[in-house]
C-alpha cells in the first residue's frame, strides 16, 4: 500500500541505463538530454510555484503599487507590516479559531468513524456486504455540491444554521474515502491478531479499540491530516451554513478583505490568504508520507 | 495496553454473554456466525445511517421540492407537477450553462490527465533532487480552492497581474483575463496547476509496471514511445479511468468561476463572466440569488441524472480498453 520512492527509484534506473547502452550514443546525446530534462523541469517548476510568488510579493506591496498599471513586479518597499495589518483588520484569529475548531472536531470523528466502520468492511461479514461495499465505492463518486445544497436546507429547517453541528453529523457519518483507506489497512493484518482474542471471548468493539486500533497509527495520523485540509479549505459549507462571525477563515479571506466603499484590499488580501494557505502546505510537508500513500491507494483500486 | 488488561475485558464479555442471552444454545458455531453478523452492522451502522441520513434523505427532498413552488418564504407554495422541469428544458441559459460545463470538462480533465501524466513520467526518471521536484511540482494540488482562486485573480489582474507584465514585455497590449471571452483560459489554468495531484497517482501506478516487461520492450528495440503508448500506458488504464470518472464530476462541481469572480459571495453570482457562467452557478444563483428552492432543486436533478448517464457512458465505453491486471504476482 505505502509508496516507497526507493522502490521507484530501482526500476526506472535499470530499465533506462538498459535503453541507453543498447543504442550506444555518444556521452554527448546523454548530457545535452539531460540538459534539455532538467531544463525543461526547472522551467515547469518555475511555472508552477509562480502563484505562490506573487502572491507573497503582492502581499509585500503598497496598495497604489497593487493598483498600478503597468505591473509593478517588485514592491519599492517591503511592506512587511501588511501582514500585521492583515491581522489586524479583521478579527483574523478569531476566524483562525473557528476554522480551526470545525476542522478538530470533523477530522477526529471522521477519522474514528471511518476506522470503526472500514474494521467492519475489511473484518467482518454478513448477508448484504458486497452490495453495502458497492455503495460506498459508488458514494464515493456522489456529487456532493449536488447533495450540500438540500442538505443546507434541511439543517436551516433543524436550527443547525449557525452552529458547528453539522459538523459533528458528517464527522459522525463516516467518509467513504477514509472509509476505504482504513479497510484497505485493516484487511492487510494477520489474522492471528483477533483469533486469540475470539477464542477469549472478547467482543469486537474491543477487538477494534484494543487491538486494530493502536496497530493504525499511520493510517490515524493520514486520515486526520486529510480531513483537516478537507476542513481547512472548504469554501463553500461555512459560506453556505455559518453567519460571518461564526465563519471560517476561508470565507473570511475571502470576502472581508475590503474597505468600506467594498472596494478590494489587494495587498492585505494577498497576505491574509499567505497565512491561510502556508499551514496547510507546512502540515502537508510535515505529513507528506501518509498523505501521498492514502492518495496512491485510493487512485488505484 | 497488557495481555492481563484483555483477559479481563475477555472475562467481562463473557460473563455478559453467558448472564445475558441464550443461556446453553447448545450451538457455538451459529451464534458466532450470528454474532459476525450483527457486528457487521454494528460496526457499518454510522455510515449506513450516515449515508441515509446525509446523502438520502436530501436527495429526496431535493426530488419533492423539485415539484414544488418552494422558496422557503411564501407560505403559498404548491405542487406544480413537472412544470419546474419544463419551465428549465425551455430556458436558454440551462442549456448555455450546460453546454460551457460540457465543454470544460472534455477539456481540463483530458487536458489535466495529460499534464498530469508527462509530469509523472518526467519525475520518474532518475534525477538530482527528484524528491524536490515531485514535492514541488505537487504543492499546488494542497492549496485550498480559496487560496488558488485569490492567487489566480491576482496574477491575471488586468492592471497589476503578471500575466499582463509579461504581456507589456513583448509589447502586447493589456488583456482583460478575468473577464470574457479571456475567463475561461484563466479557470482552466487554475485546474492544470492542480495536476500535481494526478502525477502523484500515475506515479504510484508507474511504479507498479513491471520491471520485465520494459527490458523485454528494450532488448526488442522499442523505441521510447511505443514502449510508453504500449506498455505504460495500458497497465496505467486503470488508473486512467478513475482520474476521468472523478475529473468530470469535480469538473461538472467546480466553483472556481465563483472564486475567481469579482465579489465572491454566494449572491455574488451575477458577477460571473458569461464564459464561466457554468451549470453549478446557475444552480446558485437561482437558489441563493433568487430563492427559488424549487426551480433549483430540479435543475440539481437533472445535473445528477445526467452525471449518472455520463459516468455509466464512460465505464461502458471503456470496458474493452481499460486493462486489469488480473495476476497480482506479476505485479512484483
Amino acid at each position: 500500500m505505502t509508496v516507497t520512492s526507493s522502490n521507484v527509484t530501482s526500476v526506472s534506473r535499470t530499465s533506462t541505463g538498459g535503453g541507453r547502452s543498447a543504442g550506444s550514443p555518444p556521452r554527448v546525446r546523454l548530457r545535452t538530454g539531460r540538459l534539455v530534462l532538467y531544463t525543461v523541469l526547472v522551467v515547469i517548476t518555475g511555472l508552477f510555484l509562480g502563484p505562490f510568488g506573487w502572491l507573497f510579493l503582492t502581499g509585500l506591496k503598497t496598495s497604489a503599487e497593487t493598483a498600478a498599471a503597468p505591473v509593478h513586479w517588485l514592491p519599492t518597499d517591503f511592506q512587511w507590516h501588511n501582514f500585521a495589518d492583515a491581522f489586524n483588520l479583521i478579527d483574523f484569529l478569531g476566524y483562525a479559531r473557528n476554522s480551526l475548531i470545525i476542522a478538530f472536531i470533523y477530522a477526529t470523528l471522521v477519522t474514528l468513524s471511518s476506522a470503526w466502520v472500514g474494521y467492519g468492511f475489511a473484518r467482518l461479514d454478513a448477508p448484504g456486504k458486497k452490495t453495502l461495499f458497492g455503495v460506498l465505492l459508488g458514494s464515493m463518486m456522489l456529487p456532493q455540491m449536488i447533495t450540500l445544497l438540500p442538505t443546507y436546507l434541511i439543517f436551516a429547517k433543524l436550527g443547525m444554521v449557525d452552529t458547528y453541528w453539522p459538523w459533528v453529523l458528517w464527522g459522525l457519518a463516516a467518509a467513504p474515502y477514509l472509509v476505504f483507506l482504513f479497510r484497505q489497512f485493516f484487511a492487510g493484518l494477520p489474522r492471528e491478531l483477533e483469533e486469540a482474542a475470539i477464542v477469549d471471548g472478547c467482543g469486537y468493539a474491543t477487538i477494534f479499540w484494543r487491538i486494530f486500533l493502536p496497530q493504525s497509527w499511520p493510517v490515524l495520523s493520514a486520515s486526520f491530516v486529510i480531513a483537516f485540509t478537507w476542513t481547512w479549505g472548504d469554501y463553500i459549507a461555512p459560506q453556505l451554513l455559518l453567519s460571518t462571525e461564526r465563519s471560517t477563515l476561508a470565507v473570511a479571506v475571502m470576502s472581508t478583505y475590503v474597505t468600506t466603499a467594498g472596494t478590494p484590499v489587494t495587498n492585505l488580501q494577498a497576505a491574509a490568504s499567505v497565512m491561510y494557505v502556508v499551514p496547510i502546505l507546512l502540515i502537508f510537508l510535515v505529513a507528506q508520507r501518509g498523505f501521498v500513500a492514502g492518495m496512491s491507494t485510493s487512485g488505484l483500486k | 495496553m497488557t495481555v492481563e488488561q484483555i483477559s479481563t475485558v475477555a472475562d467481562r464479555a463473557k460473563e455478559a454473554t453467558a448472564s445475558g442471552r441464550a443461556p446453553a444454545d447448545g450451538r457455538p458455531r451459529t451464534s458466532m456466525t450470528t454474532r459476525r453478523h450483527r457486528a457487521f452492522y454494528m460496526f457499518t451502522s454510522p455510515w449506513i445511517i450516515g449515508f441515509l441520513l446525509l446523502t438520502i434523505v436530501p436527495m429526496v427532498y431535493a426530488l419533492w421540492l423539485s415539484f414544488t413552488t418552494y422558496d422557503g418564504i411564501s407560505p403559498h407554495w404548491r405542487f406544480i407537477g413537472l412544470d419546474n422541469y419544463s419551465e428549465l428544458l425551455a430556458d436558454p441559459v440551462t442549456w448555455d450553462s450546460l453546454g460551457r460545463t460540457g465543454l470544460f470538462a472534455v477539456t481540463s480533465v483530458p487536458l489535466s490527465i495529460i499534464a498530469g501524466l508527462g509530469l509523472a513520467v518526467l519525475v520518474n526518471r532518475p534525477l538530482k533532487a527528484r524528491g524536490l521536484f515531485r514535492t514541488l511540482l505537487y504543492l499546488p494540488a494542497v492549496v485550498p480552492p480559496v487560496g488558488a482562486g485569490i492567487a489566480f485573480k491576482m496574477m491575471f489582474d488586468q492592471n497589476s497581474g503578471a500575466a499582463n507584465g509579461v504581456l507589456n514585455i513583448f509589447g502586447i497590449d493589456a488583456l482583460g483575463w478575468l473577464a470574457d471571452p479571456y475567463a475561461r483560459y484563466v479557470l482552466l489554468m487554475t485546474v492544470l496547476w492542480g495536476a500535481g495531484n494526478i502525477m502523484i497517482i500515475s506515479l504510484a501506478g508507474l511504479q507498479d509496471v513491471p520491471r520485465e516487461l520494459h527490458e523485454a520492450a528494450t532488448i526488442d528495440g522499442a523505441s521510447a514511445w511505443r514502449t510508453f503508448r504500449s506498455i505504460t500506458v495500458p497497465l496505467l488504464s486503470p488508473v486512467l479511468l478513475f482520474q476521468t470518472v472523478t475529473g468530470v464530476i469535480a469538473s461538472v462541481q467546480t466553483i472556481m468561476p465563483l472564486l475567481l469572480a469579482a465579489e465572491a459571495t454566494t449572491a455574488g453570482v451575477t458577477a460571473i463572466p458569461q464564459s464561466n457562467y457554468m451549470y453549478m452557478m446557475h444552480v446558485f444563483a437561482e437558489y441563493f440569488a433568487l430563492g427559488r428552492y424549487g426551480y433549483a432543486s430540479a435543475l440539481l436533478w437533472v445535473l445528477f441524472v445526467l452525471i449518472l448517464i455520463v459516468t455509466g457512458l464512460i465505464f461502458r465505453f471503456t470496458s474493452g480498453v481499460v486493462f486489469y491486471n488480473v495476476d497480482p504476482e506479476a505485479k512484483k
